[in-house]
């Protein structure tokens, strides 16, 4: 028995499951960005073309905090707040705890949430409890200490 | 959502039928008959996936579906080419590669069982640094340390010989990504343009010059291109994911091209390497034998190949080989060479689709580390098989990296499937706060 055409035919059908795999990944993978993008509140794969981070968001100081005012914070992938060394934003300000507050992004949209802090924090001058979504040009005030938040959204 | 699980146990179906096909293939070609043991072989291999993708299910419920079986199915493919050469070398290269195949699934189980909480990694970051260092410097050291055609790359320990590198890729992702998530704020902050380009405050160069600096000692010391870019490429796509800035990526790249100027220039066996890579026939039957014999093997594979076991590895009535480390560098060569190009392009897009799928991860991913992270350790993965591939096929100078996964290599395969615990944990992590909208 010649067994030349089997393995021709091998090969083809090699070749064939081969890239009928490719196409199912390829294709549920497409499928997965479409359901994301449609109006899901996570909209965790709609970011798109943008670095990782969602969207650029800075913390402007405005007043207080040792920190000369105008400093920018770049907020990436969430931020803590608060006195200690280990936060990502760390001021001196005698009223705010060591950490004192969070703020992270969801999708496209950042929050803001107190970590159970003494004085607590404000934002455009309602105490904030659990998480609240902070706007492009939100106060964030801890203590005697004011940050204006920014949100580059195109 | 086991869903996805099931969608993971549905995409290794395809994945053993391929090995089988290899086989049989392999099989009807060589000894002129179709034996079930291609089966039996495929089924072993559907028994193995079987039993990782059980553990998956059980520890990691919620991770990516097709990353596991896409991996699977570059070590199905790499198996079904290294049996190939063993039924003309006469070595046992394939039953060793399907050995490290099982030892590298334990390892990743292990990961997954002592890793859950992947952000321990932060916290060890300078420890894991230097065991990074130590590694790339191992094969430099006397008496372990081993040349292979001039570049420093393998260390021998007794009869135990592997490559540090691979291990080394990862240490060093680890401690960026981790270095990275708190100082990325340092480079942006305080950045000022000046004309038009965004520049990193100088007193925050450091980090920068001194990842640069360890990518150049590294071509220097190991005289290895392929390692040095990829290295340097997983800084850069950090770097970019951090700040957001593109002006930095191409200050890297510039800085990168300078440097390997200089040294080119300077450092006889890069220059070597160089040069071949520019004008191959210049020593045909010495230092341009491999670069062009891989060339020759692709062009014979035409569209769609030679078939398995059909193109000619070794020359013609003698035992040495037509197409030199076809095992390792060669790899991507021999299937190009048998499967042809559309063989070799479905190849690149199982690599194209693990970058898309490790990217994905990074974008889900809900904190920094897990985010630099993911986008690293794809990157790196990625431009692993940029370098070789790119190598063979004469787009950039042919460096000894291999092939994730295909290529024959112990280190290799173990390195990747830590890679891949690593992208898993990551992405399980990620999609477990997306479905309970954290």
């Amino acid at each position: 028995m010649d067994y030349e055409p089997i393995s021709v035919a091998l090969k083809f059908a090699f070749l064939a499951v081969l890239y009928l795999f490719l196409l199912w990944i390829a294709n549920s993978a497409r499928k997965d960005l479409k359901r994301n993008r449609g109006g899901d509140a996570d909209g965790d794969a709609t970011l798109g073309a943008m670095p990782a981070g969602g969207y650029d968001a800075w913390l402007v100081v405005v007043r207080g905090g040792g920190i000369e005012a105008g400093t920018r914070f770049d907020v990436f992938g969430g931020v803590t707040l608060g006195r200690s060394a280990d936060a990502d934003v760390a001021f001196t300000d005698r009223y705010a705890s060591g950490l004192h507050a969070r703020l992270y992004p969801r999708g496209d949209r950042y929050f803001l949430e107190d970590m159970n802090s003494t004085n607590g924090t404000l934002l455009d001058g309602a105490a904030c409890n659990s998480e609240v979504e902070v706007r492009d040009g939100s106060m964030i005030e801890i203590g005697d200490t004011a940050f204006r938040f920014e949100l580059d959204r195109p | 959502m086991s869903a996805s699980r099931n969608r993971e146990l549905l995409a290794l179906v395809p994945v053993a039928l391929l090995l089988t096909l290899g086989f049989a293939a392999v099989f009807a070609q060589n000894d002129n008959q179709l034996t079930n043991l291609s089966l039996s072989y495929g089924l072993y291999f559907l028994a193995i996936c079987l039993a990782t993708h059980i553990y998956i299910r059980i520890r990691l419920p919620d991770a990516d579906p097709y990353l596991f079986p896409m991996i699977a199915l570059l070590t199905a493919i790499g198996l079904v080419m290294l049996y190939r050469l063993d039924s003309e070398t006469g070595n046992e290269l394939a039953r060793d590669q399907a050995n490290w195949f099982v030892f590298g699934l334990i390892l990743f189980a292990v990961v997954i069982h002592f890793l859950r909480d992947y952000s321990v990694l932060e916290r060890y970051r300078y420890t894991i640094a230097l065991v990074g260092i130590a590694l790339l410097m191992a094969p430099r050291l006397p008496f372990i340390g081993a040349q292979v055609n001039g570049a420093y790359l393998g260390v021998k320990l007794g009869p135990i010989a592997f490559q540090p590198a691979e291990l080394a890729k990862l240490c060093i992702v680890v401690f960026l990504a981790s270095y990275l998530r708190e100082h990325r704020e340092l480079l942006v902050v305080g950045a000022r343009r000046i004309l038009g380009v965004t520049l990193p405050p100088l007193k925050h160069l450091g980090p920068l010059l001194v990842v640069w600096g360890a990518a150049m000692f590294m071509l220097i010391v190991i005289r290895d291109l392929g390692s040095s870019l990829m290295f340097f490429a997983a800084f850069l796509a950090l770097i970019y994911v951090a700040t957001g800035r593109l002006s930095f990526v191409f200050i890297g790249m510039a800085m990168f091209l300078a440097g390997a100027w200089v040294i080119y220039q300077t450092v006889p066996h890069v220059t070597d390497r160089v040069d071949i890579w520019l004008d191959p026939y210049q020593d045909p039957g010495g230092a341009g034998y491999q670069v062009l014999q891989s060339m020759f093997a692709m062009a014979d594979g035409g569209l769609f190949g030679e078939g398995f076991a059909q193109s000619m590895v070794l020359i013609p009535g003698t035992d040495s080989p037509l197409l030199p480390a076809a095992q390792t560098d060669l790899i991507y060569t021999l299937i190009t060479a048998e499967l042809g190009l559309f063989g070799a392009c479905g190849v690149i897009g199982i690599y194209l689709l693990v970058a898309a799928r490790g990217f994905k991860v990074a974008l889900m991913a809900n904190d920094g580390f897990s985010k630099l992270l993911a986008t690293g350790l794809t990157t790196v993965f990625a431009f692993q098989a940029f370098v070789i591939i790119g190598g063979v096929t004469r787009v950039i100078p042919l460096t000894g990296v291999t092939l994730p996964l295909v290529s024959y290599g112990g280190s290799s395969i173990l390195a990747n499937f830590i890679l891949l615990a690593l992208l898993l944990l990551v992405s399980d992590r990620a999609r477990r706060e997306a479905r309970e909208g954290v």
